[in-house]
């Protein structure tokens, strides 16, 4: 026992001295490790960032039941389809339920808004009812009138010529409240009609994530042409205090057989499924990511044991053993790991903080990347214990071929 | 370990370069080389670059397996061990100086000496005793804790012999250890090295006959084969 710990002082003293002698390769393999987890941790960081961004904008949506028709797709015009008919009488109808609290139809539409007919831009139209309740405004005071323009189904109320807009539409047409927007179904249509900027939020366009227009839903369809059906994506429904939302699911799915009727959870799951080939690709890069940099740190450190060759194959003629040198070189892999993983960790905040601003500005997601416990772990396992066990085996491999032919190069 | 009066034994020893399955080519490094050291000898094994002299003595230290033929090293058939048990016999029974002198950069020439002594599990502070008792042998107690990088050529290789006798081997085993030094330098380190060596077995392979003045008899090597064998003095 004693004999081992006089071994093992002398591996540990023996890697120490090889790390503060070889500064140069030691930073060199240090910022190796480093950059690798942090390719890690910020490729993971996306992949949690996207599942939980997703599930947290249904949550903040505050719906517990969705309910549409068939497959809802996008369509050329940058909107997406509506296949609900009669969506107010529909909404009506549940608000009608001792189950349901309230139920609010919602259709999206491509629109074109700018402040001049040179100056036209195609977004992402979204028609509600009325502004939500616990809808977080950046400035403005939201809808006034809500959807009287629909008046029971003959669209001859008065339109409030109001429309909230996100941050980056207000930055894009250098608008603010109360500025006037033009919107239209087509280019020639949207100089006819002005509507007031009434409020600025990023809630519709951090859920869609794209630039989105929000109007009151009975002034999109007239905007668009679709008042004649009553068009919308969904029918959103919030239950009673008491009620449970999969029973109300059930029970809606029940009394309208012609419709998808799903709780929150089961739309998000619905939508992830459509966009399976998109998480496939983000799982790859995850995936890609993890075998990337173990093999940067593994590679890495097989390359610092082979620099290593000629000390590691006269230490071996000497009479010590492949384990002492596999102790060296894993020894050697132990430290570097560790100080390149830590440094790969300490980096990754800042980096996240960096990527994800340019994630929000390129996709109109805030907090795509996520950087919780568990990214930290596993980029620390990768650098130390992969490093390590890498550093182990090709020390071992190397002291095995280091012979008479290394010692004469 | 049996005593023998002698002390390394080659019979019949071939071994070829190159026999495995992906090269093509085979080189014959030594062929049917026999030749027998007697406890206490020093031996030069001379002959031209390519001669087979460094595989000789690799073979005979344990670090390379012959094709054919068996090694006697102090009693023990090396053939017939394991590759551990190679190693074992190496580092409690052989000592090697090699040309590039091949200490570590990292450490201080004490530390050099001291590495072969660790397998052995001495305390640190014995090895440190036992080192720099060595550096004073081969007049280096003011140089112990320098770094390789801070040495003369000739400084280095006296720090390599200190460590290839700080555990106190039966046979020291020298390839070219005059072959990265000046004449001058060359002809006093082999000087050191058979003074310091003692009573030790001494094998010195070289291919600079005038340092073979310092050896009792001298093995000549041509194209792997043994040429002729006799005192260093029937030769001038």
């Amino acid at each position: 026992m004693r004999q081992l710990l006089t071994k093992m002082h002398a591996v540990a003293r023996l890697t120490l001295r090889q790390v503060r002698h070889e500064r140069g390769r030691t930073v060199f393999v240090v910022l190796s490790i480093a950059l690798a987890v942090l390719a890690v941790t910020l490729l993971a960081s996306v992949g949690l960032g996207v599942l939980q961004t997703g599930e947290e904008r249904f949550d903040r949506a505050g719906q517990d039941v969705w309910i549409t028709a068939d497959g809802v797709e996008l369509t050329e015009t940058g909107g997406i389809e509506n296949p609900i008919t009669d969506s107010h009488r529909l909404a009506a109808d549940l608000e009608r339920r001792d189950d349901v609290k309230t139920a609010s139809p919602l259709a999206f539409h491509g629109v074109y808004v700018g402040t001049g007919p040179d100056d036209l831009e195609l977004v992402t139209g979204l028609g509600v009812p009325n502004t939500h309740g616990d809808l977080s405004l950046e400035s403005g005071d939201g809808f006034s009138e809500g959807d009287s323009h629909y008046a029971n189904g003959t669209y001859d109320g008065p339109m409030s010529h109001e429309i909230l807009i996100d941050p980056q539409t207000a930055d894009r047409f250098d608008v603010d409240v109360g500025d006037t927007l033009y919107v239209g179904a087509s280019r020639s249509s949207a100089t006819e009609r002005e509507f007031e900027v009434v409020g600025i939020s990023d809630a519709y366009s951090q859920f869609l994530g794209t630039s989105t227009v929000t109007m009151p839903l009975s002034e999109l369809q007239t905007v668009t042409g679709t008042t004649g059906t009553d068009r919308a994506t969904y029918v959103t429904v919030t239950t009673a205090a008491d009620a449970d939302r999969a029973a109300v699911s059930d029970a809606l799915q029940q009394s309208y057989p012609e419709y998808d009727v799903r709780t929150s959870e089961e739309q998000f799951k619905s939508l992830l499924s459509e966009y399976l080939l998109v998480l496939a690709s983000g799982a790859t890069l995850v995936v890609l990511a993890l075998i990337a940099g173990i093999a940067l740190t593994v590679n890495t450190l097989v390359l610092m044991a082979i620099q290593q060759r000629k000390e590691l194959a006269a230490l071996r003629a000497i009479g010590l053993s492949r384990g002492f040198l596999a102790g060296i070189v894993g020894g050697q892999g132990l430290i570097l790991g560790l100080i390149g993983g830590l440094l790969g960790l300490l980096a990754t905040p800042a980096f996240a903080f960096g990527l994800d601003h340019v994630a929000a500005r390129v996709v109109g997601f805030e907090g795509l990347l996520r950087t919780p416990p568990e990214v930290y772990v596993g980029g620390l396992v990768i650098a130390v214990g992969i490093g390590t066990l890498g550093a182990i085996v090709a020390g071992w491999r190397v002291a095995r071929d280091a012979r008479v032919d290394t010692l004469h190069v | 370990m049996e005593p023998s009066s002698v002390a390394v034994g080659c019979e019949r020893v071939t071994h070829e370069y190159g026999t495995g399955s992906t090269v093509s080519r085979t080189v014959t490094a030594l062929r049917d080389v026999s030749f027998e050291v007697a406890t206490g000898e020093v031996v030069g094994l001379v002959g031209p670059s390519g001669s087979g002299k460094s595989t000789a003595l690799h073979i005979i230290g344990g670090l390379l397996e012959p094709n054919n033929g068996t090694v006697d090293v102090l009693g023990t058939d090396l053939t017939a061990l394991s590759g551990a048990k190679r190693t074992r016999l190496r580092r409690d029974h052989i000592g090697f100086v090699f040309q590039q002198f091949h200490l570590l950069p990292a450490l201080s020439a004490r530390d050099n000496v001291a590495l072969p002594l660790i397998e052995r599990g001495v305390s640190r502070r014995e090895r440190q005793r036992r080192a720099a008792e060595l550096l004073e042998q081969v007049g280096l107690d003011d140089r112990m804790d320098h770094l390789p990088s801070e040495l003369s050529g000739g400084e280095q290789q006296r720090v390599a012999i200190a460590r290839a006798l700080v555990a106190d081997p039966e046979v020291v085993l020298a390839d070219e250890p005059t072959g990265e030094l000046d004449t001058g330098t060359g002809a006093r380190v082999l000087e050191l090295l058979v003074d310091v060596a003692d009573e030790r077995t001494v094998l010195i392979a070289t291919h600079d006959e005038r340092a073979m003045a310092v050896t009792d008899r001298v093995l000549r090597l041509l194209d792997g084969e043994m040429r002729q064998a006799g005192q260093f003095s029937d030769e001038q």
